[in-house]
């Protein structure tokens, strides 16, 4: 089918159809004082499509961001920060002098669960690694890990939704949707804020994860998959051929104009008109961008694509690559949606199963990135809701712990081959360098060139920040 | 709900905003928190004046202080302010000791002075700094805070544009010379002062389709529209509006206001997103309240203290769930934590919708900007400190009570010997559960569950009642079935089954509902978190209004407080409630309040456009009684709400006020969400009636609001359209234009089934003349006829799109098919009903198919089970003849001789002793509930006939925290069940009495009794044992087998029907009437 000429048949059109500035008819005055306002939050951007692109608050380090979301939790003791400690202490209980917190299945007083990994110093930074992640190993001078993370959901829900939101109540708008409010898009025929998840069942909270909350939904995130129809209802229907539709289509577009043009008031006409446009643009593009067939074998192996093991998510991370490269701003990938990495029981299986399957895709983007030369304008984030206890559950697992936890970033003008942070010797609780989930949120956005006090979005009268008025960037990530 | 503003209009409105205006809200939002943090410790009235300087007005920083003027207006190179916190000269640097302020803000007072240093009201005024738990008289004097005035309609200008348009014989404003609606006088007065004329008056068409969706939600009937258009005698308008009032439909549609504002939807809104399945009859009492036009002081009270207040009315109790609307997470160990933002909840919510008042920020310090003090936060919150609140209680009146008791103990005598027996059983095991349960808690919270009742405090209580909630879940029935094992499984099975046969004497339940009472007649103490120094907090108002402890008058079981904060709300001099609600029912016609944030009266809120008439609303609302039907009467009889859309003067009115502020015309709207889905199934003629009582599946054609609302798993209708998702206070919704709306308006099944539904109804409704049908479509969708133009591109239309389908064949099967989305699933489900033309799907017989072991798995949602005992069959391989070899999987019906609503296996081959039914029941225990998503699966060793032959497992999706169901029962059958029949999902055989309804997902069949470990739950992939796997996705098409097989599901053809060029040209004709914008917007 031909795309380029299914939907309305006005591809080339100007987005905008009338001068908007003329009819929302502000006057001479208020442009003037806009003129003067247009560094500050206020000024209204030169467009009236809410996401073109806007000006960061000061020069960005990254201009996208892939968020690797291992949903369910993953245990940094056994991934990124090993604790020699817990084999001494293995089968015994936590030393009262570490500190009690709640645990989600009331697992505090079980006994310690020593690490099975083996660990390695990798890279000129000498940066721990786990043997479950060999690839991601190798490009351990690209990444910064951050030992010392932690936020306030004990479950998932709560944690799930404080990662994405900032906090443990549901909402608010997501990172995702408050980056597409600050900065708009490089590309308006695909969605600003894409997400892609590994299986079909639904990432904890649902869809509210990368929702817009009291923001207008034009900002929220769009799941899509590498299938023939990306986005829902992107296709024409089955049964209804090209030249139906766009039979349909301009009939439509009549009745629409005849309509709107009794009302040159409402400008609204007219973006719902042009919404069929970018419709139409969005379908003759959004397959083009998930359609892997015309990457080399070469690449496809790079992501581990070739193995069955991991091609899932190696195609996820591919895609996330091919979607930046076309000015996406915020990918999401959730690896194990619906809780998967959630080792409550046998941990080894479970772990083992999931680094598996992530970790030669991870390390494949990082360096197909690197090729590509993306990696300096992509900001890779690796990490769950939280970590997990050292104390063992039902014997071979592990219980929720968001009193310490690891996550990783990596290009995006991070300086690579660093650790920061780190949690005290049982991994319980994060001790040096502590970034609570606003930090963390205020440093990706600062990377992005976003201050966390400054992007501003008004609510009932009333103004609201992505991290709740709380947290600021880590700045030495950069350097 | 009217809001015009779309995203695309969002920025257009920024742009527009009055000069002055945005200047404000700069120099409030930006300067001045600048100002008061970093400034006026050392240069303010009331703290220091440091160098003589002061920064708390204009002019003082004009005058200046020692070194001299601290700026000049419009010139930052000049201005010794800008100077200093530069840090450029080293003997000024402000602020001092290297509190240098950071760079936007440097750059924000540069801006400032450069813009002229604009300083809203008056310039010499200053700007106080709050001593911190102060409030100053400046404070009082916000009009908010303000009495509401005593004031009279202004009389109408002898200059009045009105006016002389009548004299110049400019038709379309005589209405409002006439008018004697007040509110026309205070509009009128502003639009005469700024030099504009209001509209005409709207067209009759556009008015009627107006007003019906306004008091309604709903568009008129042609046949409506053509009268009212037809009758011009001078009473017409006020009798319809009379009749719109006096319908039901008014309260459903007013009811949605209402509950957008109380964040009010049907479930818990955390991971387990658990339903709530009696939250409808809050939705119910407030339509109810609406239609009934109870005044709404009342409505207010008993919303806040209906129990304290009228503790006999099964309503008043009711309207207590208001209290109980929000979040709760099921699965929290830290009950406090979750007690304390429950609490917060329920106070900020109540501030902003009762009280107009965003208290958030003073939670943690002094509001920076309005005067509401931390402490205020507090005494607010004491008035819900003492507060209960319960899933579901019973709210029966007296008489239902009776009647239940009696036919009760009528039951419970019978049933007694059987009950007791079953209780034995249960009894140990729901102790145990509850200390596993209890275990998981930290220890001080076991210590208040293990603590004696009468020994706890009424805070202890209300964390061990939050705790308990989640122990008590443990011992539901579905996870209480799997902690029954054998023997004691079989017994209580027999035992639950023998019950079962008395079930048609046991009354129905007492209608039970989420309620909130207090938790006895002593509160728990309010402290200030880190201020715990200051000691209990007593409940009171806002200080601003009212510094004293609010007066308190004990009740016996309850301590009354919530009583007094509905009273104090409610008295006629509050001046906040009645300005609130006059405000928030203005917006819902106008599109935004007089005052612009109507859940924000404080300072960052605009000031009204129109003080003196909110004023005169609020007075004379209060003095009608509280009655929101007069108040809307009064505003849709207006003159200001008939008027046209258009206004001649358009061109100078937008420069002059380009938000139409001043109200010069009506705005076009685009509908509500639900407006939207009620207005669709209306024009094709599927709405079907319902007078509240339990929500339906979205897919029902009840109107939205009674439909079920879960906050993870939204209606993909409702949610694009902007419909609020229950987790926030909502008091105007975003209007978004989207590309993903246009793509579900163009593509998804839903609008194309509505188009051909629509289609259907014209044909069945009118002749065969096509002139007829396309304008009765018109009227329907549009309100009004086509003209000429219109109708010849339509018939034209039609013409060419015949042509364009030709004589081709129907549908394909690929559209044919039914699917959905299960909640907690992405993707599409097959959708398999009896009697559907979709009751089963049937992959014919392989011989690679498995003839002994095998696993079959599923996710499945059950949406009703058999009333008999007939199973309802998720999958099949067998004909269904008993004498005949075969399997099935399948639910058991209400009447099943072993348990209702379980999974069963029936098993059909060689069975050792071939006595009595050839067919084997293996009866797993394995509860289902109706309507909840399940991951289901079998493994079947078949030669073990011990219990690890045969493992059951059963998964709810909704809850990832609800471990999986496994089951292993021995059986007999231990082979011979080999058979040439199709593999059939939802059905056995060709028969029709076994059928399944609901929704299937993703159906594996695999040649081994899998493990555990290799379930498609943790594994959702073919692997090696894989011999079929239907994902029912709509590519490459809902048939395929994935996992390469070439299983594929026979698509039932749709009989190689030719399709009716003609009637698939009128639905294609349809379909775009439903996307057109006229249908979607308000004039």
């Amino acid at each position: 089918m031909d795309n380029s000429s299914s939907f309305c048949g006005r591809r080339e059109q100007a987005f905008t159809r009338r001068d908007f500035l003329q009819s929302a008819g502000a006057g001479f005055g208020a442009l003037a004082l806009l003129d003067l306002l247009k560094d500050s939050a206020l000024a209204a951007p030169q467009s009236i499509n809410p996401l073109a692109p806007k000006k960061p608050h000061f020069a960005p380090k990254a201009k996208s961001v892939i968020f690797l979301f291992m949903e369910g939790g993953p245990s940094h003791m056994d991934t990124f920060d090993p604790k020699p400690l817990l084999h001494e202490l293995a089968g015994k209980p936590i030393p009262p002098s570490f500190g009690r917190v709640i645990t989600a299945m009331g697992e505090f007083d079980s006994p310690i669960l020593a690490s099975k990994r083996q660990w390695a110093q990798h890279g000129k930074g000498g940066l721990w690694v786990s043997d479950w992640l060999p690839h991601i190993a190798t490009c351990a001078d690209d990444i910064a890990v951050l030992r010392g993370c932690w936020g306030d959901g004990i479950n998932h829900s709560a944690g799930v939704c404080q990662m994405n939101t900032g906090s443990i109540l549901a909402g608010r708008p997501s990172l995702g949707a408050w980056t597409s409010y600050g900065l708009g898009s490089e590309n308006q025929n695909l969605p600003a804020f894409v997400v892609m998840q590994d299986n079909a069942s639904s990432v904890v909270n649902g869809p509210r994860n990368w929702g817009g909350g009291f923001m207008p939904a034009v900002y929220q995130g769009t799941r899509i998959t590498a299938s023939s129809e990306p986005i829902p209802n992107l296709n024409t229907p089955a049964g209804i051929s090209d030249a139906q539709q766009r039979g349909k289509l301009d009939f439509l577009n009549t009745l629409n104009r005849e309509h709107a043009a009794t009302r040159q008031l409402q400008t609204e006409l007219d973006a719902r008109i042009a919404s069929y446009e970018l419709a139409f643009r969005m379908q003759a593009e959004a397959p083009e961008a998930v359609d892997m067939t015309k990457e080399s074998d070469e690449t496809k192996k790079l992501y581990g694509i070739d193995a069955k093991e991991t091609a899932e998510f190696g195609k996820m991370c591919l895609l996330s690559r091919r979607l930046v490269e076309r000015g996406v701003r915020f990918v999401q990938l959730y690896s194990g949606a619906g809780s998967k990495w959630d080792a409550h029981t046998k941990i080894e299986a479970n772990h083992s199963k999931l680094c598996h399957a992530t970790d030669k895709p991870i390390a494949g983007l990082l360096k197909d990135l690197k090729s590509h030369g993306l990696l300096d304008s992509t900001l890779v984030i690796w990490g769950g809701e939280f970590g997990r206890t050292p104390q063992s559950e039902k014997g071979d697992g592990r219980d929720h712990n968001p009193t310490g936890f690891t996550m990783w970033m990596a290009g995006g003008g991070v300086r690579g081959g660093q650790t920061i942070g780190s949690t005290d010797e049982v991994g319980l609780h994060a001790v040096e360098q502590r970034m609570h989930v606003h930090d963390i949120h205020a440093t990706i956005l600062w990377l992005m060139g976003l201050d966390n006090m400054d992007l501003v979005y008004k609510y009932k009268g009333r103004p609201e920040r992505p991290t709740l008025n709380e947290g600021g960037p880590y700045k030495k990530i950069a350097g | 709900m009217r809001f015009s503003t779309s995203v695309f209009f969002l920025t257009a409105v920024a742009t527009a905003r009055a000069a002055e205006n945005q200047s404000d809200i700069f120099f409030r939002e930006k300067v001045q928190p600048i100002l008061t943090q970093h400034c006026f410790k050392c240069h303010s009235h009331g703290e220091k004046m440091k160098g003589n300087l002061l920064v708390d007005s204009r002019d003082a920083l004009i005058t200046g202080g020692d070194t001299g003027p601290a700026i000049v207006p419009g010139d930052p190179a000049k201005s010794l302010l800008i100077e200093a916190i530069n840090y450029k000269n080293t003997e000024l640097q402000m602020p001092p000791k290297g509190e240098k302020l950071k760079d936007a803000q440097i750059a924000t007072l540069t801006q400032w002075v450069k813009l002229g240093a604009p300083w809203p009201a008056m310039p010499g005024q200053k700007m106080q700094s709050r001593p911190r738990g102060k409030i100053s008289d400046a404070d009082r004097q916000w009009w908010a805070f303000r009495p509401v005035a005593k004031v009279e309609p202004p009389a109408i200008s002898a200059q009045s544009s009105v006016l002389s348009a009548q004299k110049n014989g400019t038709s379309g404003v005589e209405q409002w010379a006439r008018s004697t609606n007040p509110i026309d006088r205070f509009i009128l007065a502003k639009l005469d002062a700024a030099k504009l004329r209001p509209a005409p008056t709207a067209p009759r068409a556009a008015l009627i389709r107006r007003v019906y969706f306004d008091l309604t939600g709903l568009p008129p009937k042609p046949e409506e529209a053509a009268a009212f258009a037809a009758d011009m005698s001078p009473g017409a308008y006020s009798k319809l509006v009379d009749r719109l009032l006096a319908s039901p439909r008014y309260g459903e549609h007013w009811a949605r206001h209402w509950l957008d504002l109380v964040r009010y939807a049907e479930s818990d809104g955390f991971r387990a997103d658990d339903y709530r399945p009696n939250a409808w009859r809050y939705r119910d009492y407030v339509i109810a309240s609406l239609n009934s036009d109870k005044p709404y002081d009342r409505f207010v009270q008993e919303q806040i203290a209906g129990d304290e207040l009228w503790p006999d009315t099964p309503d008043a109790r009711i309207a207590t769930g208001y209290l109980t609307l929000g979040i709760y997470e099921y699965n929290n160990r830290d009950a406090a934590g979750q007690w304390m933002n429950m609490l917060n909840d329920i106070t900020d919510t109540t501030a902003d919708v009762f009280m107009g008042m965003g208290v958030q920020c003073a939670r943690c310090h002094d509001h920076k900007f309005d005067p509401i003090l931390q402490k205020d936060y507090f005494r607010l919150q004491a008035f819900f400190a003492p507060v209960r609140l319960f899933q579901e209680a019973e709210v029966a009146s007296p008489e239902q009570r009776k009647s239940y008791d009696k036919k009760y103990s009528a039951w419970a005598a019978k049933t007694a010997h059987i009950r007791e027996k079953i209780a034995h059983i249960e009894d140990p095991i729901r102790a145990r559960s509850e200390k596993e349960a209890v275990k998981k808690f930290p220890p001080e919270t076991q210590a208040l569950i293990a603590k004696p009742t009468a020994e706890r405090t009424p805070y202890e209580q209300q964390i061990v009642d939050l705790a308990w909630r989640q122990v008590s879940y443990e011992y539901q029935d579905k996870r209480f079935d799997a902690r029954v094992k054998e023997p004691a499984k079989t017994r209580r099975n027999t035992l639950l089954a023998e019950l079962n046969k008395f079930r048609a004497d046991k009354p129905e339940p007492l209608p039970r509902a989420p309620i909130a009472t207090d938790v006895g007649p002593t509160a728990s103490p309010v402290v200030i978190p880190k201020k715990k120094a200051l000691g209990e907090i007593a409940p009171g108002f806002l200080t601003v209004l009212d510094e004293a402890p609010a007066k308190i008058e004990p009740l016996q079981n309850s301590t009354g407080r919530r009583s007094a904060l509905a009273r104090w709300l409610t008295q006629p001099e509050n001046p906040l409630t009645a300005r609130v609600i006059v405000n928030r029912v203005w917006q819902f016609h106008f599109g935004h309040g007089l005052a612009v944030n109507a859940s924000d009266f404080g300072t960052l809120g605009e000031k009204p456009s129109h003080p003196e008439l909110l004023d005169w609303l609020a007075q004379w609302f209060v003095e009608n009684g509280w009655s929101l039907k007069k108040l809307n009467r009064l505003i849709v009889t207006s003159a200001t709400y008939m008027q046209s859309a258009t206004n001649p003067i358009a061109a100078q009115a937008k420069l002059a006020d380009p938000e139409n502020r001043l109200l010069w015309h009506i705005p076009t709207r685009r509908l509500d969400a639900e407006q939207i889905r009620d207005a669709a199934l209306t024009v094709t003629g599927e709405i079907t009636s319902a007078d509240g009582g339990p929500s339906a599946e979205p897919d029902r054609h009840v109107r939205s609001i009674y439909t079920k609302f879960r906050r993870n798993n939204r209606d993909p209708v409702l949610e694009v359209f902007d419909e609020p998702d229950g987790f926030l206070s909502m008091s105007r919704r975003n209007t978004t234009t989207t590309p993903t709306q246009s793509l579900l308006m163009m593509n998804s099944k839903w609008t194309l089934d509505r188009a051909k539904a629509f289609a259907t109804r014209l044909k069945k409704e009118n002749s065969s003349d096509e002139r007829e049908i396309l304008t009765d479509a018109f009227r329907l969708c549009h309100g009004h006829d086509p003209n000429a133009a219109t109708l010849g591109a339509a018939l034209k239309f039609l013409d060419q799109q015949a042509k364009e389908i030709g004589g081709g064949f129907g549908d394909s099967d690929a559209a044919s098919f039914i699917a959905d989305k299960m909640q907690t699933r992405e993707g599409r489900a097959a959708q398999l009903v009896p009697e559907s033309g979709q009751e089963r799907l049937v992959i014919p017989h392989d011989t690679a198919f498995p003839r002994g072991d095998f696993t079959i798995e599923a996710f499945v949602n059950v949406k009703s089970v058999y009333p008999t005992g007939a199973v309802r069959t998720i999958v099949s391989k067998w004909d269904g003849n008993k004498g005949h070899p075969g399997w099935s999987l399948g639910v058991t019906g209400m009447g099943s001789r072993n348990k209702p609503q379980t999974l069963v296996l029936q098993l059909c081959g060689d069975r050792p002793s071939r006595t009595g039914d050839p067919v084997e029941a293996v009866f797993s225990g394995l509860h289902i509930d109706i309507g909840k998503p399940y991951f289901v699966a079998i493994t079947v060793d078949l030669d073990n006939a011990t219990e690890k032959g045969i493992t059951f497992y059963a998964k709810d999706l909704t809850n990832d925290d609800e471990p999986m169901q496994s089951v292993q029962i021995a059986h007999s059958v231990t082979g011979g069940i080999a058979n040439e029949s199709p593999l059939v999902i939802g059905g056995v055989g060709t028969g029709n009495s076994s059928l399944f309804d609901g929704l299937v997902d993703d159906v594996r069949l695999s040649d081994t009794a899998l493990k555990n470990e290799e379930l498609l739950f943790t594994s959702p992939s073919p692997g090696e044992h894989t011999m079929g796997y239907w994902k029912f996705e709509a590519a490459p098409n809902p048939y395929a087998d994935s996992s390469g097989h070439g299983h594929d599901i026979t698509a039932e053809k749709q009989k190689g029907k030719v399709k009716d060029p003609r009637f698939a040209a009128l639905v294609d004709f349809c379909h775009i009437l439903l996307n057109s914008n006229e249908f979607l917007y308000l004039d």
